[in-house]
Protein backbone atom coordinates (compact mmCIF):
# COMPACT_ATOMS: atom_id res chain seq x y z
CA UNK A 1 0.00 0.00 0.00
CA UNK A 2 1.69 3.23 -0.71
CA UNK A 3 0.30 6.93 -0.53
CA UNK A 4 -0.45 8.63 -4.06
CA UNK A 5 0.87 12.11 -3.85
CA UNK A 6 -0.45 13.67 -6.97
CA UNK A 7 -4.05 15.23 -7.71
CA UNK A 8 -5.20 12.23 -9.68
CA UNK A 9 -7.82 11.83 -6.81
CA UNK A 10 -6.33 8.35 -5.35
CA UNK A 11 -5.27 8.35 -2.03
CA UNK A 12 -3.60 5.09 -1.45
CA UNK A 13 -2.64 2.72 -3.34
CA UNK A 14 -2.28 -0.91 -3.99
CA UNK A 15 0.94 -2.37 -5.87
CA UNK A 16 -0.15 -5.40 -8.02
CA UNK A 17 3.09 -5.89 -9.22
CA UNK A 18 6.46 -5.20 -10.05
CA UNK A 19 7.29 -4.52 -13.45
CA UNK A 20 10.43 -6.90 -15.22
CA UNK A 21 12.04 -7.48 -11.71
CA UNK A 22 11.03 -10.46 -9.09
CA UNK A 23 12.58 -8.36 -5.87
CA UNK A 24 10.98 -4.97 -4.43
CA UNK A 25 10.40 -2.13 -6.51
CA UNK A 26 12.36 0.89 -5.41
CA UNK A 27 12.58 5.10 -6.39
CA UNK A 28 11.42 5.53 -10.09
CA UNK A 29 10.22 1.71 -10.67
CA UNK A 30 7.14 1.38 -12.40
CA UNK A 31 4.08 -1.41 -11.66
CA UNK A 32 0.84 -1.95 -12.50
CA UNK A 33 -1.72 -0.52 -9.76
CA UNK A 34 -4.76 -0.60 -8.01
CA UNK A 35 -6.56 1.91 -6.63
CA UNK A 36 -7.76 0.80 -3.25
CA UNK A 37 -8.84 4.28 -1.57
CA UNK A 38 -9.83 7.14 -3.08
CA UNK A 39 -11.32 10.69 -2.38
CA UNK A 40 -14.55 11.30 -2.50
CA UNK A 41 -15.15 14.30 -4.75
CA UNK A 42 -13.07 12.42 -7.08
CA UNK A 43 -14.90 9.16 -7.02
CA UNK A 44 -16.32 9.34 -10.73
CA UNK A 45 -12.68 10.23 -12.27
CA UNK A 46 -11.11 7.38 -10.55
CA UNK A 47 -13.42 4.96 -11.49
CA UNK A 48 -12.94 5.51 -14.79
CA UNK A 49 -9.18 4.83 -14.44
CA UNK A 50 -10.02 1.65 -12.39
CA UNK A 51 -11.80 0.28 -15.41
CA UNK A 52 -9.43 1.14 -17.56
CA UNK A 53 -6.62 -0.49 -15.77
CA UNK A 54 -9.03 -3.78 -15.44
CA UNK A 55 -10.08 -3.93 -19.07
CA UNK A 56 -6.64 -2.78 -20.51
CA UNK A 57 -4.20 -2.68 -17.82
CA UNK A 58 -3.68 0.97 -18.78
CA UNK A 59 -2.15 2.85 -15.87
CA UNK A 60 0.68 2.14 -14.08
CA UNK A 61 2.40 4.01 -11.39
CA UNK A 62 5.76 4.81 -10.74
CA UNK A 63 7.35 4.68 -7.55
CA UNK A 64 8.11 8.51 -6.25
CA UNK A 65 9.75 7.70 -2.85
CA UNK A 66 10.90 5.16 -0.87
CA UNK A 67 10.75 4.07 3.08
CA UNK A 68 13.83 1.52 2.79
CA UNK A 69 17.44 3.84 2.02
CA UNK A 70 18.66 4.43 -1.69
CA UNK A 71 21.77 4.76 -1.81
CA UNK A 72 23.52 7.12 -4.85
CA UNK A 73 26.83 6.63 -6.81
CA UNK A 74 28.25 9.69 -4.52
CA UNK A 75 27.68 7.68 -1.43
CA UNK A 76 25.26 9.51 0.48
CA UNK A 77 21.96 7.59 1.12
CA UNK A 78 18.45 8.69 1.34
CA UNK A 79 15.37 7.46 3.09
CA UNK A 80 11.95 8.35 3.29
CA UNK A 81 9.35 7.58 6.20
CA UNK A 82 6.70 6.26 3.71
CA UNK A 83 6.36 5.11 0.12
CA UNK A 84 4.46 7.11 -1.78
CA UNK A 85 3.77 6.70 -5.86
CA UNK A 86 2.53 8.92 -8.56
CA UNK A 87 -0.23 7.35 -10.92
CA UNK A 88 1.17 7.34 -14.94
CA UNK A 89 -0.79 6.06 -18.08
CA UNK A 90 0.76 3.12 -19.98
CA UNK A 91 2.48 6.02 -22.62
CA UNK A 92 4.13 6.78 -19.55
CA UNK A 93 2.92 10.25 -18.41
CA UNK A 94 1.40 10.96 -15.54
CA UNK A 95 -2.60 11.16 -14.47
CA UNK A 96 -2.36 14.03 -12.08
CA UNK A 97 -1.08 17.48 -12.80
CA UNK A 98 0.32 18.49 -9.87
CA UNK A 99 2.71 16.89 -7.40
CA UNK A 100 2.20 17.29 -3.48
CA UNK A 101 4.68 15.15 -1.75
CA UNK A 102 8.61 14.99 -1.88
CA UNK A 103 10.11 12.70 -4.50
CA UNK A 104 12.99 11.18 -4.94
CA UNK A 105 15.99 12.71 -7.09
CA UNK A 106 16.47 9.34 -8.84
CA UNK A 107 13.64 9.95 -10.83
CA UNK A 108 16.24 12.40 -12.89
CA UNK A 109 18.62 8.95 -13.51
CA UNK A 110 15.74 7.18 -14.73
CA UNK A 111 14.00 9.39 -16.98
CA UNK A 112 10.88 10.47 -14.89
CA UNK A 113 12.31 14.09 -15.48
CA UNK A 114 8.29 15.03 -15.76
CA UNK A 115 7.20 14.00 -12.43
CA UNK A 116 10.06 15.34 -10.81
CA UNK A 117 9.85 19.12 -12.34
CA UNK A 118 6.06 18.62 -10.97
CA UNK A 119 7.10 18.08 -7.52
CA UNK A 120 7.33 20.83 -4.73
CA UNK A 121 10.98 19.65 -3.42
CA UNK A 122 13.05 16.82 -4.41
CA UNK A 123 15.33 14.71 -2.11
CA UNK B 1 100.48 40.89 0.46
CA UNK B 2 101.99 44.93 1.13
CA UNK B 3 98.66 45.84 0.02
CA UNK B 4 96.30 44.21 2.39
CA UNK B 5 96.27 45.99 5.40
CA UNK B 6 95.80 49.35 2.81
CA UNK B 7 92.44 47.70 1.80
CA UNK B 8 91.19 46.45 4.98
CA UNK B 9 93.00 48.93 7.70
CA UNK B 10 91.07 47.21 10.82
CA UNK B 11 91.76 43.60 9.46
CA UNK B 12 95.03 43.16 11.90
CA UNK B 13 92.48 44.60 14.54
CA UNK B 14 89.92 42.39 14.25
CA UNK B 15 92.09 39.30 13.81
CA UNK B 16 93.66 40.16 17.21
CA UNK B 17 90.17 40.30 18.83
CA UNK B 18 89.99 36.86 17.54
CA UNK B 19 92.43 35.43 19.25
CA UNK B 20 91.91 37.13 22.13
CA UNK B 21 88.57 36.01 22.54
CA UNK B 22 90.07 32.52 21.58
CA UNK B 23 92.45 32.70 23.91
CA UNK B 24 89.48 33.31 26.67
CA UNK B 25 87.45 30.62 25.45
CA UNK B 26 89.89 28.43 25.93
CA UNK B 27 90.87 29.96 29.20
CA UNK B 28 87.41 28.88 30.58
CA UNK B 29 87.47 25.41 29.23
CA UNK B 30 90.85 24.51 30.67
CA UNK B 31 89.14 25.86 34.08
CA UNK B 32 86.23 24.03 33.86
CA UNK B 33 88.05 21.04 32.92
CA UNK B 34 90.27 21.40 35.72
CA UNK B 35 87.32 21.01 38.05
CA UNK B 36 87.36 18.31 40.03
CA UNK B 37 83.62 16.43 39.66
CA UNK B 38 80.92 16.73 42.05
CA UNK B 39 79.27 13.27 43.57
CA UNK B 40 76.40 13.37 41.29
CA UNK B 41 78.48 13.79 38.43
CA UNK B 42 80.35 11.03 39.81
CA UNK B 43 77.11 9.05 40.56
CA UNK B 44 75.94 9.90 36.80
CA UNK B 45 79.08 8.44 35.14
CA UNK B 46 78.66 5.32 37.27
CA UNK B 47 74.95 4.89 36.33
CA UNK B 48 75.77 5.04 32.91
CA UNK B 49 75.52 0.99 31.48
CA UNK B 50 78.50 -0.12 29.90
CA UNK B 51 78.02 -0.69 26.44
CA UNK B 52 75.66 -3.87 25.77
CA UNK B 53 77.82 -6.92 25.20
CA UNK B 54 74.18 -7.94 23.29
CA UNK B 55 75.56 -5.80 20.50
CA UNK B 56 78.84 -6.98 19.94
CA UNK B 57 77.36 -10.40 20.62
CA UNK B 58 74.74 -9.89 18.04
CA UNK B 59 76.26 -12.42 15.65
CA UNK B 60 76.21 -14.86 17.54
CA UNK B 61 72.61 -16.55 16.93
CA UNK B 62 71.51 -17.67 20.34
CA UNK B 63 72.30 -18.23 24.03
CA UNK B 64 71.84 -21.77 25.57
CA UNK B 65 68.92 -22.06 27.85
CA UNK B 66 69.48 -23.07 31.63
CA UNK B 67 68.01 -24.92 34.29
CA UNK B 68 68.56 -23.94 37.41
CA UNK B 69 70.34 -26.63 39.58
CA UNK B 70 70.76 -27.08 43.36
CA UNK B 71 74.10 -25.14 43.97
CA UNK B 72 73.21 -21.31 43.61
CA UNK B 73 74.83 -19.70 40.87
CA UNK B 74 75.93 -22.44 38.80
CA UNK B 75 72.82 -23.09 36.91
CA UNK B 76 73.08 -26.31 34.37
CA UNK B 77 73.54 -25.34 30.89
CA UNK B 78 71.18 -27.27 28.54
CA UNK B 79 72.18 -27.90 24.87
CA UNK B 80 68.71 -25.71 23.44
CA UNK B 81 69.58 -22.56 21.65
CA UNK B 82 67.61 -19.33 22.42
CA UNK B 83 67.39 -17.66 19.74
CA UNK B 84 66.33 -13.95 20.05
CA UNK B 85 62.70 -13.24 18.69
CA UNK B 86 63.04 -12.02 15.23
CA UNK B 87 61.97 -7.99 14.75
CA UNK B 88 58.78 -7.03 14.71
CA UNK B 89 57.05 -6.78 11.03
CA UNK B 90 54.04 -5.05 12.86
CA UNK B 91 56.69 -2.34 14.23
CA UNK B 92 58.10 -1.83 11.24
CA UNK B 93 55.37 -1.92 8.17
CA UNK B 94 51.98 0.03 10.77
CA UNK B 95 48.52 -0.66 9.98
CA UNK B 96 48.35 0.01 5.69
CA UNK B 97 44.28 1.15 6.50
CA UNK B 98 45.08 3.56 9.00
CA UNK B 99 47.69 5.16 6.81
CA UNK B 100 45.78 4.82 3.54
CA UNK B 101 42.69 6.93 5.62
CA UNK B 102 44.90 9.53 7.01
CA UNK B 103 46.55 9.83 3.53
CA UNK B 104 42.83 10.18 1.75
CA UNK B 105 41.57 12.02 4.50
CA UNK B 106 44.64 14.67 4.41
CA UNK B 107 43.64 14.66 0.26
CA UNK B 108 40.23 15.26 0.45
CA UNK B 109 40.72 17.83 3.14
CA UNK B 110 43.63 19.57 2.56
CA UNK B 111 42.31 22.82 5.22
CA UNK B 112 41.63 20.18 7.77
CA UNK B 113 38.46 22.31 9.07
CA UNK B 114 35.94 19.05 7.45
CA UNK B 115 38.35 17.14 9.96
CA UNK B 116 37.99 19.65 12.87
CA UNK B 117 34.33 20.32 12.74
CA UNK B 118 33.71 16.27 13.65
CA UNK B 119 36.65 15.93 15.40
CA UNK B 120 35.86 14.83 19.20
CA UNK B 121 38.45 17.41 20.47
CA UNK B 122 37.09 20.07 19.20
CA UNK B 123 35.06 21.69 22.04
CA UNK B 124 32.77 23.44 19.10
CA UNK B 125 32.22 20.52 16.93
CA UNK B 126 29.47 19.80 15.59
CA UNK B 127 27.86 16.71 17.28
CA UNK B 128 24.13 14.70 16.96
CA UNK B 129 21.12 17.07 17.81
CA UNK B 130 23.22 20.35 16.19
CA UNK B 131 20.91 20.89 13.52
CA UNK B 132 23.30 21.04 9.75
CA UNK B 133 22.94 22.24 6.59
CA UNK B 134 25.02 20.45 3.69
CA UNK B 135 25.85 22.55 0.37
CA UNK B 136 25.99 19.62 -2.18
CA UNK B 137 27.59 20.78 -5.82
CA UNK B 138 24.15 19.67 -7.73
CA UNK B 139 20.70 20.73 -5.79
CA UNK B 140 19.58 22.72 -3.32
CA UNK B 141 21.19 22.83 0.60
CA UNK B 142 19.43 20.01 2.87
CA UNK B 143 19.37 21.30 6.38
CA UNK B 144 18.22 18.51 8.76
CA UNK B 145 19.12 17.76 12.59
CA UNK B 146 22.07 15.42 12.88
CA UNK B 147 20.95 12.22 14.31
CA UNK B 148 24.39 10.31 13.85
CA UNK B 149 27.95 10.56 12.83
CA UNK B 150 29.59 7.74 11.60
CA UNK B 151 33.26 7.91 12.38
CA UNK B 152 35.39 5.69 10.16
CA UNK B 153 38.06 7.11 9.16
CA UNK B 154 37.72 9.05 5.31
CA UNK B 155 33.91 7.22 4.84
CA UNK B 156 32.80 9.43 7.80
CA UNK B 157 29.04 10.34 7.35
CA UNK B 158 26.37 11.93 9.14
CA UNK B 159 23.03 11.29 9.12
CA UNK B 160 20.55 14.37 8.87
CA UNK B 161 16.47 14.51 9.31
CA UNK B 162 14.36 16.98 7.79
CA UNK B 163 10.69 17.30 7.24
CA UNK B 164 9.89 17.89 3.21
CA UNK B 165 6.47 18.51 2.39
CA UNK B 166 5.69 16.61 5.84
CA UNK B 167 6.99 13.68 4.89
CA UNK B 168 10.16 12.51 6.96
CA UNK B 169 13.69 12.45 5.01
CA UNK B 170 17.28 11.13 6.04
CA UNK B 171 19.98 11.32 4.41
CA UNK B 172 23.51 10.26 5.05
CA UNK B 173 26.34 12.05 3.47
CA UNK B 174 29.80 11.58 3.40
CA UNK B 175 31.59 14.53 4.76
CA UNK B 176 34.79 14.00 2.86
CA UNK B 177 32.94 13.86 -0.36
CA UNK B 178 33.72 15.97 -3.10
CA UNK B 179 30.73 16.44 -3.60
CA UNK B 180 29.94 18.40 -0.51
CA UNK B 181 30.99 22.05 -0.91
CA UNK B 182 30.32 22.96 2.61
CA UNK B 183 28.51 21.84 6.05
CA UNK B 184 27.27 24.26 8.21
CA UNK B 185 25.79 24.53 11.86
CA UNK B 186 22.30 25.96 11.71
CA UNK B 187 21.53 25.54 15.36
CA UNK B 188 23.32 23.84 18.42
CA UNK B 189 21.02 21.95 20.49
CA UNK B 190 21.07 23.78 24.24
CA UNK B 191 21.85 21.03 26.01
CA UNK B 192 24.14 18.42 25.10
CA UNK B 193 22.69 15.12 23.67
CA UNK B 194 22.85 12.02 25.97
CA UNK B 195 22.90 9.69 23.31
CA UNK B 196 25.47 9.28 20.13
CA UNK B 197 22.50 7.94 18.03
CA UNK B 198 19.47 9.92 18.25
CA UNK B 199 17.14 7.45 16.08
CA UNK B 200 14.29 8.17 19.01
CA UNK B 201 14.05 11.49 17.45
CA UNK B 202 12.11 9.67 14.55
CA UNK B 203 9.20 9.05 16.84
CA UNK B 204 6.82 11.46 16.17
CA UNK B 205 7.14 12.63 20.10
CA UNK B 206 10.60 13.40 20.23
CA UNK B 207 10.75 14.37 16.02
CA UNK B 208 11.22 17.78 15.31
CA UNK B 209 9.71 18.41 12.21
CA UNK B 210 10.79 20.77 9.58
CA UNK B 211 13.87 22.34 10.18
CA UNK B 212 12.87 25.66 7.73
CA UNK B 213 12.75 28.26 10.61
CA UNK B 214 16.04 27.36 12.38
CA UNK B 215 17.65 27.84 8.69
CA UNK B 216 15.42 30.98 8.22
CA UNK B 217 16.41 32.85 11.51
CA UNK B 218 20.38 31.53 10.79
CA UNK B 219 20.25 33.06 7.71
CA UNK B 220 18.58 36.48 9.02
CA UNK B 221 21.57 35.95 11.51
CA UNK B 222 24.24 35.84 9.05
CA UNK B 223 22.43 38.38 6.66
CA UNK B 224 22.79 41.08 10.29
CA UNK B 225 26.21 40.26 10.34
CA UNK B 226 27.39 40.62 6.84
CA UNK B 227 25.43 43.66 6.98
CA UNK B 228 27.07 45.20 10.47
CA UNK B 229 30.70 44.06 8.82
CA UNK B 230 29.81 46.54 5.53
CA UNK B 231 29.40 49.31 7.81
CA UNK B 232 32.36 49.00 10.02
CA UNK B 233 30.81 48.07 13.10
CA UNK B 234 31.83 45.41 15.32
CA UNK B 235 29.75 42.27 14.97
CA UNK B 236 28.41 39.76 17.16
CA UNK B 237 29.79 35.90 16.11
CA UNK B 238 26.59 34.46 15.67
CA UNK B 239 26.32 30.95 16.37
CA UNK B 240 26.38 30.22 12.81
CA UNK B 241 29.69 31.60 12.28
CA UNK B 242 31.40 28.47 13.31
CA UNK B 243 30.02 27.08 9.96
CA UNK B 244 32.92 25.56 7.53
CA UNK B 245 33.55 25.57 4.15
Amino acid sequence: MLNCIDNSGAAIVECALVVGRKRHASIGKPKPASIAIVLPSFRDRIVAIVQKQRGASDAGMGSASAANKVQRPDGSVVKFDDNACVLISKAGDPIGTRVNGVVGAELRRKKWSKILSMAPAHA
Amino acid sequence: MMLQPVRRPLGPLKSLLRRNRQAQQFMARTMATETTPTASEMAASSSIPPPPISTLAAKKPSKFHVIPSKTPGKPIRTAFAVYAPPPSARAAHPDALISYHAQQIRRLDRTGTRTALFSKKNPDAAKPGDVLQVTTNRGEPFAGVCLSIKRAGVDTAILLRNHLTKVGVEMWYKIYSPNVLGIEIIWRRPKRARRARLYFMRKPRHDMGNVEHLVAAWRRSRNVFSSNKGRGTQGKGGKGSKGSK
